[in-house]
């Protein structure tokens, strides 16, 4: 199936140790893959499957020069190229075009030049409309040339010549993107909330909505906040298209949010907020394995569910964003199988388990006593008979311990105050060397009654505390 | 001797009158009492009758508290002095028979001479050298003086200082069960507060001037809470020394300092908890900051075997404890510690029950590890013989069954309480709030009669402010007011 284990196919696996194989051919074709999306990212996930990818790695990477080769960032074109060598010595683009380099190189500079003269000059003039433009210019040149620090400041800058509310929409969309791009999602949500404020109600205002939702999403869901990227995702409107073609197509919001859904909700839920959802439904109609993964889970097919992902695997493990977090919701997705599973029953035999939920060779058993320890499930396992077993609820047991125990709690609590209302009456509260009460406690020769707070504060953690 | 024999038998009458005295004809008479009797010299009380009797051998302490009381100091002070006339031979007897018998309302008007005795007693056992023998009676003569325990006197100092030094734990566990509320404070008793009177509550008849007790310094309180800690210790009962240490370091302080009892308290109130929970718990609440500060800079090492306790192997929690070697022999907690060590892996097997019902021996064996040796156990034999010892004595809710494939069954449901247990600890409960109504409402009686309160009050009337909602609005007992409720559903 999938080989996250060292397998010695990749020659580019020496080079970036922690990258991930996947071996198995994924689901998609790469061409039309890769036409979801626009702009610097595609860059970003055609190398993202030349390194990861065992079968598609040449294809994805001589695109990706290709990509680099028309746009303006050089590192980006060394880069890909560099691994395409290594993996593909015999394509015809994996020479490197030194005097492509050169020329980009210098025409860059000559552009970033004229860029901030002519800001220079608007600046000069003190025309804020156009110092506003000339820093767009700029920040876009940035962003092409990759220098993304550069970009985000200059773009930041266009915000003090702000004259009406579509500009404060540029200002941040352009932040958006360049933020997305340096995995910022303290930026990325902070800018969406921006445009939201200013948002009218107005049909054009309204159709900046799904890329406002998605990118918010992307951030929960990058953040690991699965129960609310899934709900972000899910409430995304309909008509996102392409206008976020630059971060995300709209099949990864079927496929992030039904995942996201599948690790945090319940099967309810699931149906009423996912396979109900009539604004989802158009996303989840692009990706009809996850809206089947669903149905499966909320049919209570665990075992369809997850042999659903399982197939899809690949494809999940070569995507950007999703790739850090699959398996996690793998496990999240599967954990809450085995516990749905096992709710109508009282006793189920850890082979059938196995059965359904262990990876071929592997067992459950371990995973098992990891899930009842952190109380996601409440069984007990019984190892001389191979059995999980339901804990016996006994809420009268329960009920009586806990009164018995809030009035002990109460108790002690009403007879410390007592006790330290009468503490105070009598004067008795510990004092400093400075406490002018006649109860001196700095009697020197009294080792016990010496105050320390002081010396703390002056000694640290010293060794020689208690001399 | 028999011509003032009257004079001591004076009071109470006897037989009892039909009607029973009132509290200011009881108090009039006994005072009356109290100075005919001091003023009869040492010597005459030392007399003997003329059958030969000595005064102590009829009077019966019980019901002639006063006259015996006299007497019986009169032959503390004779012994004290090498008289020769005065016998001993039953000193002893008298002293702890009359600790054991007193008459608790006659008592409360001699508090200094019931302190002379009870010092007598600890002294004489002190010089036999069985201190011991003197901790059950004066645990018992406190307890007889203050039948509600709640205040703490210098005599209870005494108590745990001997109870600890004599290693006689369990005579003195009676008093210290007993929660501390109220310390002596100098108050004058009120006139309308008679001594004699059953219903007061030991601050009116304990003051630091009655001269049972003296009024205590800070340290000396922490001195018993600590001491109270470790002497539950010591009885293995770690759940009273961990509310005890408790008392001791969340103690009041001012202006952020610390004591060094409230440090030692923190210290083994970590490894305590360690052996009571199986984890480091969270400072309680009213733990003030700056103590809390110190506790967690100076206790680090502690909270680091206890971070390791809980989530650590057994090699790293022997490993770090081989390193702070030093530290628990200076803290004297090395008992403490090895007690933690030996508690891993009870502890570990304990967890077994919160993931399995039924394993083997031999799982048992693999899974565990003991932290005194930093390794597992060199059979599975060993492992049974803990695991059997645990079952004995009542910390593993499990059974085993019988060899030769020897399976642990873990018990799912603790202990349950049947329904009249539970009824009776509900009932207890339900009087253990009652009464602690009336000591809030006492406290907030004294508080709000209290000297610095009342000028206070009248300072704040004289600048013509209103008054009425700046002063102590009645009982407060709704601190954290869902309890109120989740106890009425209880019922």
């Amino acid at each position: 199936m999938t080989g996250t284990q060292n397998l010695p196919s990749s020659p580019t696996q020496s080079r970036s140790k922690k990258t991930l194989l996947v071996t198995d051919p994924p689901k998609f074709d790469l061409e039309s893959y890769i036409q979801n999306y626009q702009g610097r990212t595609r860059f970003e996930r055609l190398l993202q499957i030349g390194l990861c990818s065992t079968f598609l790695g040449v294809d994805a990477l001589r695109l990706a020069v290709k990509e680099a080769k028309q746009g303006k960032d050089t590192k980006r074109y060394i880069q890909a190229q560099g691994h395409l060598q290594t993996i593909g010595p015999n394509e015809p683009e994996s020479r490197r075009d030194q005097a492509w380099i050169e020329a980009t190189d210098k025409k860059n500079q000559a552009e970033t030049t004229r860029l901030q003269t002519e800001l220079n000059g608007y600046k000069h003039n003190l025309i804020k409309e156009s110092i506003r433009m000339g820093n767009e210019d700029l920040g876009k040149q940035y962003q092409a040339m990759g220098d993304l620090p550069k970009a985000s400041e200059a773009f930041s800058r266009m915000r003090q010549d702000i004259s009406i509310s579509k500009h404060i929409v540029d200002v941040s969309r352009h932040l958006i993107e360049v933020a997305t791009e340096q995995r910022n999602w303290m930026t990325v949500t902070s800018n969406v909330q921006k445009i939201r404020g200013i948002l009218s109600s107005s049909d054009e205002d309204k159709s900046i909505l799904p890329y406002l939702q998605a990118a918010e999403a992307l951030a929960c869901f990058e953040n690991g906040d699965y129960r609310n990227a899934a709900l972000v995702f899910l409430g995304t409107d309909t008509g996102l298209g392409s206008t976020a073609a630059t971060i995300i197509s709209p099949n990864d919001v079927a496929i992030y949010g039904g995942l996201c859904a599948l690790a945090s909700m319940d099967r309810n839920e699931l149906q009423k907020k996912v396979l109900e959802n009539s604004s989802f439904r158009t996303y989840l109609e692009l990706e009809p394995q996850i809206r089947r993964a669903i149905a499966f889970f909320v049919n209570s097919r665990y075992t369809a569910c997850l042999n659903v992902l399982e197939t899809y695997r690949a494809d999940y493990l070569l995507d950007i964003y999703l790739q850090k977090h699959f398996e996690e919701l793998y496990h999240l997705i599967r954990s809450k199988s085995i516990v749905q599973y096992f709710i109508p029953f009282s006793c189920v035999t850890v082979d059938s388990l196995n059965q359904a939920f262990a990876p071929p060779g592997k067992t459950v058993d371990k995973e098992l006593a990891m899930m009842i320890q952190n109380n996601e499930l409440n069984a007990r396992i019984n190892t001389i008979e191979r059995l999980l077993e339901a804990v016996p609820s006994n809420p009268r047991t329960e009920l009586q311990r806990g009164a018995l125990q809030i009035t002990d709690d109460y108790a002690r609590e009403a007879r410390r105050r007592i006790m330290h209302m009468n503490v105070s009456m009598a004067d008795l509260e510990v004092k400093g060397k400075r406490g002018t009460g006649h109860n001196n406690m700095g009697l020197s020769d009294d080792l016990f009654g010496e105050p320390v707070g002081r010396e703390l504060r002056s000694r640290g953690a010293g060794s020689t505390m208690l001399s | 001797m028999d011509d003032f024999l009257p004079k001591l038998l004076s009071f109470p009458q006897h037989p009892p009158p039909t009607t029973p005295l009132t509290d200011t004809q009881y108090d009039d008479c006994i005072r009356a009492q109290i100075t005919a009797v001091k003023s009869i010299p040492d010597s005459k009380l030392l007399v003997h009758t003329s059958s030969g009797e000595s005064v102590l051998d009829f009077i019966n302490p019980a019901i002639n508290t006063v006259p015996y009381t006299f007497t019986l100091l009169a032959t503390i002070t004779a012994l004290q002095k090498g008289s020769k006339t005065v016998k001993g031979d039953n000193l002893w007897d008298n002293m702890t028979g009359f600790l054991a018998t007193f008459d608790p309302r006659q008592i409360r008007y001699l508090g200094s001479e019931l302190s002379t005795i009870i010092e007598a007693v600890v002294e004489f056992a002190r010089q036999r050298g069985q201190s011991g023998a003197a901790v059950a009676p004066v645990s018992n003569a406190l307890l007889r003086y203050d039948p509600t325990g709640g205040m703490l006197t210098s005599k209870h100092l005494v108590l745990v200082r001997l109870a600890l030094s004599s290693r006689q734990l369990a005579d003195a566990v009676p008093t210290l069960d007993k929660p501390i509320l109220y310390f002596p404070t100098a108050q004058k008793p009120l006139k309308s507060k008679l001594l004699c009177n059953l219903s007061n509550s030991p601050n009116v008849y304990i003051t630091s001037d009655g001269g049972f007790s003296r009024k205590l310094k800070s340290w000396e309180v922490l001195e018993y809470f600590l001491y109270r800690g470790m002497i539950y210790m010591g009885t293995r009962n770690w759940k009273k020394a961990h509310q005890s240490l408790e008392d001791a370091f969340t103690f009041p302080t001012k202006d952020g300092v610390v004591s060094k009892i409230q440090i030692d308290a923190y210290k083994k109130w970590v490894l305590v908890g360690l052996l009571l929970k199986g984890k480091l718990l969270g400072l309680p609440k009213v733990t003030g900051s700056g103590p809390a500060k110190s506790f967690h800079i100076i206790a680090k090492p502690y909270e680091a075997v206890a971070q390791i306790f809980e989530s650590g192997t057994a090699t790293r929690l022997k490993a770090e404890v081989d390193v702070g070697n030093v530290i628990w022999q200076n803290d004297c907690n090395m008992g403490l510690i090895l007690h933690v060590l030996a508690a891993y892996q009870k502890n570990q097997i304990r967890n077994l029950a919160s993931i399995y019902t039924k394993m083997s021996i031999q799982e048992v064996h693999t899974s565990t590890t003991s932290a005194e040796t930093g390794a597992r156990l060199p059979n599975v034999q060993a492992t049974e013989t803990l695991v059997r010892s645990m079952i004995a004595d009542g910390s593993l809710p499990a059974t085993l069954s019988a060899s030769p494939n020897l399976v642990l069954s873990f018990s799912l449901v603790g202990q349950v309480l049947s329904e009249p247990q539970f009824q009776r600890e509900l009932a207890a409960s339900t009087t253990q709030i009652k009464a602690l109504t009336d000591e809030i409402k006492h406290t907030d009686h004294m508080l709000t009669h209290e000297k610095d309160y009342i000028k206070w009050l009248q300072k704040q009337k004289n600048s013509g402010k209103n008054a009425a909602d700046l002063g102590v609005g009645g009982m407060d007992m709704d601190w954290n007011g869902d309890d109120e409720d989740l106890m009425a559903g209880a019922y």
